[in-house]
């Protein structure tokens, strides 16, 4: 009975955050200062007609949100016919709209771009955090001790490193041996099979090597002092009394309970996989959300603003909500009142 | 037990909920990857191109690095990539220098005495990638088509062609309503597209067509295939009629900045850069097999100063010793050096001197004096008197200014080195940076005082003009100053309808003159275009266009054997 209150609780709260971000998304670019007309349009000698007429294929020639004149008028229907219903109406049929720029479909361009942020975001992460366990543990384990010092001192100056700088350097580095910007050499298609992927997977190297060593020390520093706490507890006290050897403590005892922030974290990380690593993606051209979406506010591309911001609200908001209920589950203590 | 079996139930469904919404494109990838029928023509050029040409056996591909392809392949509403449009279509005339234009579609052309009727002999033989015959009917269908749809991004060229007519095969007439100064400018915008593809669309149809097909000319160059916001490639056209491109293949890349191109220039990844930082041109020069192309452009920035009657600029800019006074205390000569390292040209009239004879070259510019330029608001009457280094109005109120420009490093440096001269003439204004779109939203209530801009001007000078005409200030016009003049306006009108090359530049000069002196802009510098090439695998480019991977430019570069 408790459980499912909990379970509905926190659906119930995703649920509503998710639609406050789908209204708070429509006004938050059109806060923005420019007229996105004013950028499609890019020739001074366009007629007023043909200016009219990009207008309208947009829906740009709708008020905004409510049209005050028909209001006064009486004639609700038309006044609530704005910019805003017709985003809620097409939303609601699964429909993201079209690009200003490119004209293209929004769901289109999204779906293209996700994955290739998602391998690159996804392979780095994975690394980050299975080093980063490892080294935090070890770190823990051998507490005080040089070994403690070095992955420390190594943790908090890769933490610190600008990604933009890092990738820099990285590229620099690199250069000659792999491959500096894109995912794929030119003319190179997932039907070529097994070409292709070595192909993208040399084309990985690079940023995900910046990504694994960026990301790493979060984990470590957080699984490292997770773990000293851990074993600084009264039941690791029992636990020796009981005469249980200090690798059987660690292994059973510390190392389990210690997982319980990194769960957190791991999964906050894997809502913000989507919205990928904009600065890692624009240092190695590689073509996905985050440039995309860099793009998309240079050119006042409201459609493709929404449709990225969606899609990134609900991965986190989706990710929030499964660290919440595992915790629920791994964590007996998370009780709902 | 039960509650913790749903509750993981509820998580895997959750689980599986967000990997779907990740990993959905996975499946839909294939869609929007290169259409199915492209595929089988993949290889085949490869294995033709070299039996032609002959020595060697590998296609000659030339690898291209660039910050933004394009935004579609589409050209009725595809703004970008214009370097690449040029290589797929053609147009009756073609650009081969900055405002120097030679023969394209149309051999040559003859105009009638009053200037409304234009004649062009249109070129034999000539046809579109897919084999349809280009003669002078296919170009006046593609002119009548262009006109009946008006489209967004050429149309407004040949808005004056009231009547479009083949009169042969080879002849083509065009009717104006009134005579134009600057035909050559306007026809080397106006691609000819076959009917074949466009032929039986409708207007919506056309602005939804994304098929690549879109890229269909006759041009020297096919395109082949496109990645959206990766890369590009084109096919050489064996059958140009103009000369068989050396170059077999051109891949353009996509890079997400300038330094990331420059890094795989280096490392011989690609083979050409189309934008280089100044800050990394002495790297490129050191390199042994880097060729550093420095060359002229129609890029210039100015400091714009409001000049529209309704705007909410105090009194004193309206003086002319105070204007003439900010030219003395602007120090272009630091701005070139320090902001362009070098690599500029301080500039005084509008247009810059890389536009040949419109260029006025009569015009001395006014030098940085700070002297001089106290001299002439001390005479003026704008006196310090409460000492703190800022001069008064004859209301009592310190000659200071807003000033405002875009948030980027060089230029919040160009502006204070425009602060820093003002104020030693006694003037004040410090800057302040906002993004773009911020900053073009100050335009139309003309609600600022000073702005640092730029533009990249047209090759013809009416585009230079033309944002000093009074229309310009309406909602949606490109004016930035805001001046408007009588005098100015009827010299507009004039040099638009004069024919004769000699007399249009007179005007176009004394239009330079007069902008000179009433100073709607203090011009600051003409940038160089900077691109740079491995020259260990390519030579040849051309440089007269300013830009090497131009169609003229490129279709002259050739593989080192």
């Amino acid at each position: 009975m408790h459980r499912s209150d909990y379970l509905i609780r926190k659906i119930g709260f995703a649920i509503a955050t998710l639609l406050v971000v789908i209204v708070f998304n429509f006004f938050l670019f059109r806060i923005l200062p420019g007229d996105p007309v004013k950028l499609i349009i890019h020739s001074p000698r366009m007629t007023a007609e043909s200016q009219e007429r990009i207008r309208q294929s947009f829906g740009l020639d709708r008020p905004v949100w409510l049209d005050m004149e028909a209001l006064k008028q009486g004639d609700l229907y038309s006044a609530i016919d704005t910019q805003f219903t017709a985003y809620l109406r097409n939303l609601l049929r699964g429909d993201l709209g079209v690009s200003f720029s490119t004209r293209q479909d929004v769901t289109n361009l999204l779906k293209e771009r996700v994955w290739r942020t998602v391998v690159l975001v996804g392979v780095g992460n994975v690394l980050a955090i299975v080093i980063g366990i490892v080294l935090g543990v070890l770190a823990a384990w051998r507490r005080g001790t040089k070994l403690d010092t070095s992955i420390l001192l190594t943790g908090l100056f890769t933490w610190s490193m600008p990604t933009f700088f890092f990738g820099i350097i990285l590229m620099i580095l690199g250069r000659g041996h792999f491959p500096i910007g894109g995912m794929v050499t030119p003319g190179l298609h997932p039907e070529d099979g097994w070409v292709y992927w070595k192909d993208v997977a040399w084309h990985l190297v690079l940023p995900t090597l910046t990504l694994t060593i960026l990301y790493m020390s979060e984990y470590m520093l957080i699984m490292r002092s997770s773990v000293v706490e851990v074993l600084s507890e009264d039941f690791i006290l029992t636990a020796k009394a009981k005469g249980m050897n200090a690798f059987q403590i660690f292994r059973d005892h510390a190392l389990k309970n210690s997982m319980l922030p990194m769960i957190t974290i791991i999964a906050l990380t894997i809502g913000y996989t989507v919205g990928g690593a904009i600065q890692v993606e624009t240092v190695f051209s590689w073509p996905g959300i985050g440039r995309l979406m860099y793009e998309a506010v240079q050119k006042r591309d409201y459609p493709v603003l929404q449709g990225t911001f969606l899609l990134l609200a609900i991965s986190v908001i989706l990710a929030n909500l499964v660290a919440d209920l595992l915790y629920g589950v791994l964590d007996p203590r998370v009780e709902p009142d | 037990m039960r509650n913790k079996f749903m509750m993981l139930m509820t998580i895997f469904v959750l689980l599986a909920l967000l990997l779907a919404a990740c990993g959905g494109g996975t499946t839909a990838e294939p869609e929007v990857e290169a259409p199915a029928e492209e595929a089988p023509v993949e290889e085949a050029p490869a294995e033709q191109a070299p039996a032609e040409e002959a020595p060697a056996d590998e296609p000659s591909v030339l690898d291209v690095g660039t910050t933004y392809i394009w935004d579609t392949a589409n050209p009725a509403f595809g703004w970008y990539g214009y370097t690449i449009r040029y290589m797929i279509y053609d147009t009756l005339v073609e650009e081969q220098g900055i405002s120097n234009f030679q023969p394209g579609l149309a051999e040559s052309w003859t105009v009638s005495d009053d200037g409304l009727v234009w004649t062009f002999k249109i070129r034999e033989g000539v046809t579109f990638h897919d084999g349809t015959p280009c003669d002078a009917n296919a170009v006046a269908w593609s002119l009548n088509w262009t006109l009946e749809n008006d489209i967004e991004t050429f149309a407004f060229y040949i808005y004056n062609f009231s009547e479009i007519v083949a009169l042969d095969d080879t002849t083509l007439q065009v009717t104006l309503s009134d005579p134009v100064g600057n035909m050559e400018y306007l026809l080397m915008y106006v691609w000819i597209l076959p009917e074949s593809v466009w032929g039986e669309m409708t207007y919506d149809e056309i602005m939804e067509f994304e098929d690549l097909s879109a890229g269909m000319g006759t041009g020297p160059y096919m395109l082949k295939e496109w990645s959206e916001g990766e890369y590009l490639i084109l096919e050489a056209n064996k059958d140009y009629w103009r000369t068989t491109p050396a170059i077999d293949q051109i891949i353009y890349h996509e890079y997400a900045t300038e330094d990331a191109m420059v890094q795989a220039l280096l490392a011989g990844e690609i083979d050409v850069v189309d934008t280089v930082p100044s800050t990394a041109i002495q790297t490129l020069e050191d390199a042994d097999n880097i060729e550093v192309p420095i060359m002229g452009s129609t890029t210039i920035d100015e400091l714009i100063i409001n000049s529209h009657e309704d705007g909410t600029q105090p009194e004193s800019l309206w003086d002319p010793a105070v204007r003439l006074a900010m030219a003395y205390g602007v120090d272009k000569q630091q701005i070139v050096n320090v902001a362009y390292l070098g690599y500029a040209d301080a500039l005084g009239p509008v247009v810059p001197a890389s536009m040949g004879d419109w260029h006025n070259s009569d015009i001395q510019d006014i030098p940085f004096d700070p002297v001089e330029g106290n001299r002439v608001l001390d005479e003026a009457g704008y006196l310090d008197s409460d000492g703190d280094g800022i001069r008064e109005f004859s209301d009592g109120s310190p000659l200071e200014y807003r000033f405002y420009g875009t948030d980027d490093a060089t230029v919040a440096r160009i502006m204070e080195i425009i602060s820093d001269g003002l104020m030693q003439v006694g003037i004040s204004a410090p800057s302040t940076l906002m993004d773009e779109d911020s900053l073009i939203a100050l335009y139309p209530a003309f609600d600022f005082d000073l702005i640092y801009w730029g533009w990249g001007l047209d090759p013809d000078p009416d585009f230079a003009m033309l944002i000093f005409t009074c229309d310009q200030r309406e909602e949606g016009g490109w004016s930035d100053s805001g001046y408007c003049d009588e005098g100015f306006e009827e010299m507009y009108v004039e040099q638009g309808i004069t024919v004769d090359h000699e007399a249009r530049r007179q005007l176009i000069w004394k239009m330079q003159e007069q902008l000179f002196n009433d100073r709607p802009y203090i011009v600051l510098t003409n940038a160089k275009n900077i691109q740079a090439y491995n020259s260990d695998r390519f030579v040849g480019f051309g440089t007269e266009t300013g830009d090497i991977l131009w169609k003229a430019a490129l279709l002259q570069a050739k593989p080192v054997e």
